[in-house]
């Protein structure tokens, strides 16, 4: 606490000294008892905010009644607009650098407000529900039944709630176009523990949640619109819904427009249906892929984490062969809002932070410019202060200028933002978590404020100080080589120094993100996805009643896509690579033998067509791929990757091998042939052990299966879409199709939201280098400016023109090697942060550090050569003459 | 009268004036309790500014609204407590009473039910 507690004070610091005396002390109090009130980081950062933001206002009316008000026969705030009036009316006479200072703080404060627009919808801003601090997601990595949902909220008290979610796909049929439906399975509880209720009607009863009892559904306010045309009289029909143990369904509910679910968007929910008496082992009904609870109230998240663990530990007993030590030791209870902001919120900070030093890099160029323009109106300063107007008053002329170049910055920024967060939500991927709250809210604005009121003071202050000491003799006698001048150059090199070394960093941290993405496209996904048109395509179990009447259909689909023209292959698959949905079962294979008391290794399993390997273009290692020759009746056959027969069959000879699924007594399966492994889920992801099972021998279930449809001349996959279409719809027409898509971009999804926030990073780089190189750019021409008498004595005295550029150059080079070391150094310590987001490339990767290093000092360079050109070209006689 | 005329010349009060007014009416209380009970009448989740609320009192001290005063027994004697001034109480009772003449028309008016 010691070290808030100190920064705090610092602040207070702003604070006039009768305030600080009387209550000082109470507001060190408030402060710590708010902060030790604030749950999380985000509720730290809120506190420290609202600190930030008092104090300021306070200092900001405190100064105003101060200087402002001092001035008898006008109040306060009239001189304040006075002064603002004057400045306004200074600054519009340089429209130039007015422009310049404008657009450099605009365009900081407007990437600055856009990306806090982002981290506070995603991270910072509580989740629209009741009470969202209380809500949990309880043990993620778990695979859950439904037995275990009812048993974890009996055997965890301190979760006043639980309910599970399982999102599945239903196909619509009697309205209009069939269509697949999204729909998300959840406990009846569900819309209570969010503290949401249904905009018409009801939502569901405890008892629709016994297996064969919830033929109902409650529907999202756009399918209501969207399919049933906001029909009024919704309430009580009852639709045909195939996909789950109901085939019709009837709608009890409809949401409201504004309720926004957890993750997916579903088109409608219904109850998760269960055993009236839950046991864990014999119940099947394992898809219940994530619970959320609500903490009891006072409950903290650490006990309901013990309840859980001691949970976990019974439940492993009731089902060792599905739930292993490991998963007992990670059960896990975790904040709702953290959860669902996920892997992105390192990379969302950095990007913040890197936005801010762009901020600051910005309000350097800025105080640069303003010092250069309070040396060219040294003359008109100097006339005022020898006129009798007190150093105060000039501090204040000036401040007023540099205020109203930051409204005007700040304005212009605000402007921006709302455009910048318009891009940004249409160029981010749609998984995009909370993209639909990212907007310019009044924290935004807030924040832009902030920003404004901070850079104002960060760019103005130093040159209003400076300006005001302005010696009237010496100034009106024009002595600009007097010792003022020189403090001046000290201070722009500081300045220079202090914006190369921010840009290094910046574009470090960019330089090592874009290598990282390089990194990651390098992997080779296993597969190629170039020219592949990939759909999904399910008649519906309710009308084709099995899975040899699935196979029947899907053989004459695949015959007749295939005979498109342009079609070299076409495959199927019940599961696409590139997705985060599996099927994973118990695996026992041959010569394996598993102790008792440990799990049995999962594999993961995939039902597929023939063609599917040749479509994609996974290479076949050893043996056979599948034919349609492998029929029911016939033996069972599997195709397995190399990591399976790697781990299992080190030895070799995987082909003639047998695998059982499901138990040590299944009748077993024969291996006949190895594939090339493929980064099932994400490229920054090993591949997984798998099987790939003959649809044609699959007599479980019926399994809807994603065609893949190979063009092979060269063009786009989906300008094919239509007739591919076609072709499913002259076989039934009563079969949505859906997921049109080309795999290249299916297989892309994983790394899409990785590639958005890089090229932000990136952008947010090239601005920094850009900013800095124009500051090089301005000081140096200031500085030859400046020192062309001496240059044209140097020339009359016998120096060569190639000299003279030498010695200014090496001038203006000096910071901008001292700032490279700075940040180079700084950079290698902040680089640290990124270790979580980087794939393939190490923090301190030393071929990133060499080419931001190169990448400054040749920009640096270039920005400090232009200007010295000029004194290379000094006309000696003209300027001993002007002197 | 005469009371009435030297507490008019304060009106209206900011909010924020008034507010602290009245959290003193039932007796000395120093910054951070005022600025809690302010906090908690405003309901759950409220939070002021709390510099902006001590500038506000250190001017209505100045102004002799308030007035510095020892603390009840036990009190932490480095706390500096704060009472109403006699002023204080007569400019909060004047305030209020602007405000009840302005919820009257209100409800005269119709704006408010009652009328």
């Amino acid at each position: 606490m010691g070290r808030p507690a100190t920064w705090y004070r610092r602040l207070l610091g702003l604070l006039p000294r009768d305030l600080l005396d009387r209550f000082g002390r109470d507001l060190e109090e408030l402060h710590e008892g708010r902060l030790a009130r604030a749950v999380g980081p985000a509720g730290r950062l809120r506190v420290w905010m609202d600190a930030v933001i008092d104090v300021f206002a306070c200092a900001v009316r405190e100064g105003a009644a101060r200087v402002l008000g001092a001035g008898k026969g006008r109040g306060g705030m009239g001189r304040t607009m006075h002064d603002l009036e004057e400045a306004f009316r200074a600054i519009r006479a340089a429209p130039l650098f007015t422009l310049a200072a404008i657009l450099t703080l605009g365009l900081g404060i407007g990437a600055a407000s856009a990306t806090f627009a982002v981290v506070h919808a995603v991270i910072l801003k509580d989740l629209p529900y009741r009470e969202p601090e209380r809500l949990v997601m309880v043990w993620p990595e778990q695979n859950y039944n439904v037995s275990m949902v009812a048993m974890t909220h009996d055997a965890v008290p301190a979760l006043e709630g639980i309910s599970g979610i399982s999102m599945w796909t239903l196909t619509l049929t009697g309205e209009r176009e069939p269509r697949e439906l999204t729909a998300a399975f959840v406990s009846p509880s569900h819309f209570e523990l969010l503290g949401v209720r249904p905009a018409l009607g009801r939502d569901f009863l405890p008892d629709e949640a016994v297996d064969g009892a919830g033929g109902v559904a409650v529907l999202s306010h756009d399918a209501w619109v969207g399919i049933f045309g906001a029909d009024p009289d919704i309430l009580g029909r009852v639709v045909h819904l195939a996909g789950s143990n109901h085939t019709e369904r009837q709608i009890v509910g409809v949401m409201p427009a504004g309720f926004r679910p957890l993750r997916e968007d579903p088109d409608l929910w219904a109850p998760l249906e269960g055993p009236a008496s839950p046991d864990i082992a014999t119940d099947r009904t394992w898809y219940v892929n994530w619970r959320v609870g609500r903490l009891a109230p006072g409950a903290s998240i650490e006990t309901a984490q013990e309840q859980l663990r001691a949970f976990a530990g019974s439940a492993r007993e009731r089902a060792p062969q599905i739930i292993d030590e490991e998963d007992v030791r990670t059960a896990s209870v975790r904040p709702l809002g953290a959860y669902v902001a996920g892997a992105l919120t390192p990379t969302l900070w950095v990007a913040l932070g890197a936005v801010v030093l762009v901020l600051l890099i910005a309000c350097a160029n800025v105080a640069n410019l303003l010092l250069a323009r309070g040396e060219a109106r040294g003359r008109d300063l100097a006339v005022r202060v020898a006129l009798g107007a007190k150093r105060a008053n000039v501090v204040r002329m000036l401040m007023a200028e540099s205020g109203a170049i930051g409204l005007l910055g700040g304005a212009m920024g605000v402007a921006m933002s709302f455009g910048l967060v318009r891009l940004v939500v249409s160029r981010a991927p749609a998984d995009f978590p909370r993209l639909d709250e990212v907007g310019v809210s009044w924290t935004v604005l807030l924040f832009a404020l902030v920003a404004t009121l901070v850079s104002t003071l960060l760019a103005g202050l130093a040159p209003a100080l400076r300006g005001s000491r302005v010696d009237a003799t010496h100034s009106l006698a024009r002595a600009s080589r007097s010792g003022s001048g020189h403090a001046r150059t000290r201070l722009t090199g500081a300045l220079v120094a202090g914006q190369v070394a921010l840009a290094s960093v910046v574009a470090v941290g960019s330089g090592l993100m874009l290598r990282s993405l390089q990194q990651l496209l390098a992997v080779d996904p296993g597969m190629d996805g170039t020219g592949v048109l990939t759909f999904r395509a399910d008649p519906g179990e309710g009308r084709y009643g099995g899975p040899g009447a699935y196979d029947a259909f899907y053989g004459q689909l695949v015959e007749r896509l295939r005979a498109l023209p342009g079609v070299t292959s076409v495959g199927a698959i019940h599961i696409l690579p590139g997705t985060t949905s599996n099927w994973s079962f118990p695996t026992f294979p041959e010569g394996v033998s598993h102790p008792e008391g440990t799990a049995i290794p999962s594999t993961n399993f995939r039902a597929v067509r023939p063609g599917y390997f040749q479509t994609v273009r996974i290479p076949l290692l050893e043996g056979r791929t599948l034919t349609d020759a492998d029929r029911v009746g016939d033996q069972r056959v599997l195709v397995v990757n190399r990591a399976f027969a790697e781990r299992w069959w080190p030895e070799g000879e995987a082909v003639g091998k047998t695998v059982r699924v499901f138990s040590a007594d299944a009748t077993p399966y024969r291996v006949v042939g190895v594939v090339g492994d493929v980064r099932q889920h994400a490229r920054d992801r090993e591949p997984l052990p798998e099987l790939y099972y003959p649809q044609s021998q699959w007599d479980l279930f019926a399994v809807g299966q994603y065609l893949l449809v190979r063009f092979g001349d060269g063009s786009d996959p989906l300008a094919h879409a239509a007739q591919a279409r076609d072709v499913v719809w002259g076989l039934d027409a009563d079969v949505p199709v859906t997921e049109v898509r080309s795999l290249e971009s299916v297989l892309d999804s994983s790394t899409r939201t990785l590639r958005f926030l890089t090229m932000l990073l990136a952008a947010f780089g090239s601005i920094a280098v850009l900013l800095g190189a124009i500051g090089v750019f301005g000081v140096t021409a200031y500085t030859v400016g400046r020192r062309v008498p001496e240059f044209g004595l140097r020339v009359a005295l016998g120096s060569t023109r190639g000299a003279l550029v030498g010695v200014a150059v090496a001038r203006a080079v000096a910071p901008v090697v001292g700032g490279l070391a700075a940040g180079l150094g700084s950079a290698l310590m902040l680089s640290r942060l990124l270790t979580a987001t980087l794939y393939g490339v190490e923090p301190s990767d030393p071929f990133t550090f060499a080419a931001v290093a190169a990448l400054l000092a040749v920009v640096g360079g270039v920005a400090a050569f232009l200007p010295a050109w000029r004194a290379g070209r000094v006309d000696p006689v003209s300027v001993l003459n002007r002197e | 009268m005469g009371r009435r005329d030297d507490a008019s010349g304060f009106l209206p009060l900011h909010p924020m004036e008034f507010r602290i007014l009245l959290a003193l009416l039932d007796g000395p209380s120093y910054g951070t309790a005022i600025v809690e009970e302010i906090e908690a009448r405003e309901g759950p989740g409220a939070r002021l500014y709390p510099a902006n609320v001590f500038r506000r009192m250190r001017d209505l001290i100045a102004k002799g609204l308030l007035e510095p005063c020892t603390g009840p027994e036990g009190a932490d004697p480095r706390r500096g407590y704060l009472r109403l001034s006699r002023s204080g109480r007569a400019v909060a009772r004047a305030e209020a009473r602007r405000m009840q003449g302005l919820v009257e028309e209100a409800t005269t008016r119709r704006l408010l039910p009652g009328g």
